[in-house]
């Protein structure tokens, strides 16, 4: 993240990034890897479509080192795995989400279909 | 439901419970799936496809197939999942035919959601940006009220955008099946997946993740 931008965006303290932009050394490290990596907006858009297809290499790198600054687009990525491994577990907890059951007229009409047979 | 008349609910049209071995030594009666899954499985329709009477259909479809495929099933998993599988099934043939008839592409939908989010030049407000999901999946499966947070979440999603990534995510279709299926283009499926990701993502750290602390 440009210094600017870093100094108008407050970082919370959960901040886990490997490099802070704290001193000299750290706000040029920040400043040239967000430069050469792709802005968040874009990066949240491009690991949607990794999980869909794989990346070039050299957009993997990129975003590798994206990380490294940018602790909350590594969350997403994680985040995403998340939302994959629970969704596919959804048909196995749908009684624990709840919802509306078969009315008994439908539950009737069902019955009825199956004995026919 | 199909091709039913109100005459079936005044005459005895229920028959009596017939128990038919199925492999394994396990007993299949229609009747009793209907009791013990088909709220199960009308559920889970429901969330797919939001319809009642479209859910109740694919039900009775599945609970057809079922009796029909009865002597295959081995046991070798539980019946609710053997049902379940079958349903799945239909959802995908029922979206299959969807596709054929209605456009699916939906890019209208939350196309500027999340603005607010980002700062102009790009980066995440910081304050606003993800925070550290707990606890892990394997533990968060357990808890009744993250599947009921899921399910309104997945609820409030717009429809095409939720049908896309429930056959992605739930089913595990590959992008490349679901365009076909769909007559979608990879790129529109991909936006929308995308969206779709974005807004449960904040769906469930509002709902679920945030609230916990």
């Amino acid at each position: 993240m440009g210094t600017n931008v870093e100094d108008s965006n407050p970082r919370p303290p959960d901040d886990t990034s490997a490099i802070q932009p704290t001193g000299w050394l750290g706000k040029i490290l920040v400043w040239t890897i967000s430069g050469a990596t792709p802005k968040c907006r874009d990066v949240v858009r491009i690991l949607s479509e990794q999980m869909d297809h794989d990346l070039p290499l050299m957009m993997r790198l990129r975003l590798r080192l994206h990380f490294s600054v940018c602790c909350w687009c590594e969350r997403y990525m994680k985040q995403l795995h998340y939302m994959r491994e629970t969704a596919r577990r959804f048909p196995e907890h749908t009684d624990e989400a709840g919802g509306p059951v078969l009315s008994p007229e439908a539950r009737f009409r069902l019955k009825h279909v199956l004995n026919s047979q | 439901m199909k091709q039913l008349s109100a005459e079936l609910f005044s005459s005895a049209a229920v028959g009596s419970p017939t128990m038919v071995p199925g492999h394994g030594g396990a007993q299949t009666n229609p009747e009793r799936w209907v009791d013990e899954h088909g709220d199960c499985l009308f559920r889970y329709a429901l969330v797919r496809v939001r319809r009642r009477e479209v859910a109740e259909d694919l039900v009775q479809d599945t609970l057809l197939a079922a009796i029909r495929s009865r002597e295959k099933f081995a046991g070798q998993s539980s019946e609710r999942s053997w049902l379940t599988g079958i349903l799945k099934h239909k959802i995908s043939d029922y979206f299959r035919k969807l596709g054929r008839e209605t456009s699916f592409t939906d890019l209208d939908s939350l196309a500027d959601e999340f603005s607010e989010k980002f700062v102009p030049e790009g980066y995440w407000v910081h304050v606003k940006g993800p925070k550290e999901w707990k606890p892990e999946p394997d533990e968060v499966v357990h808890r009744a009220e993250f599947w009921q947070t899921m399910r309104h979440c997945l609820d409030k999603l717009p429809e095409r955008i939720a049908n896309v990534f429930m056959l992605r995510e739930m089913d595990e279709v590959e992008s490349k099946e679901i365009c076909s299926m769909l007559s979608i283009s990879e790129s529109n499926l991909w936006v929308m997946l995308h969206r779709a990701r974005m807004a449960l993502r904040e769906c469930l750290e509002i709902n679920w993740f945030n609230r916990e602390k």
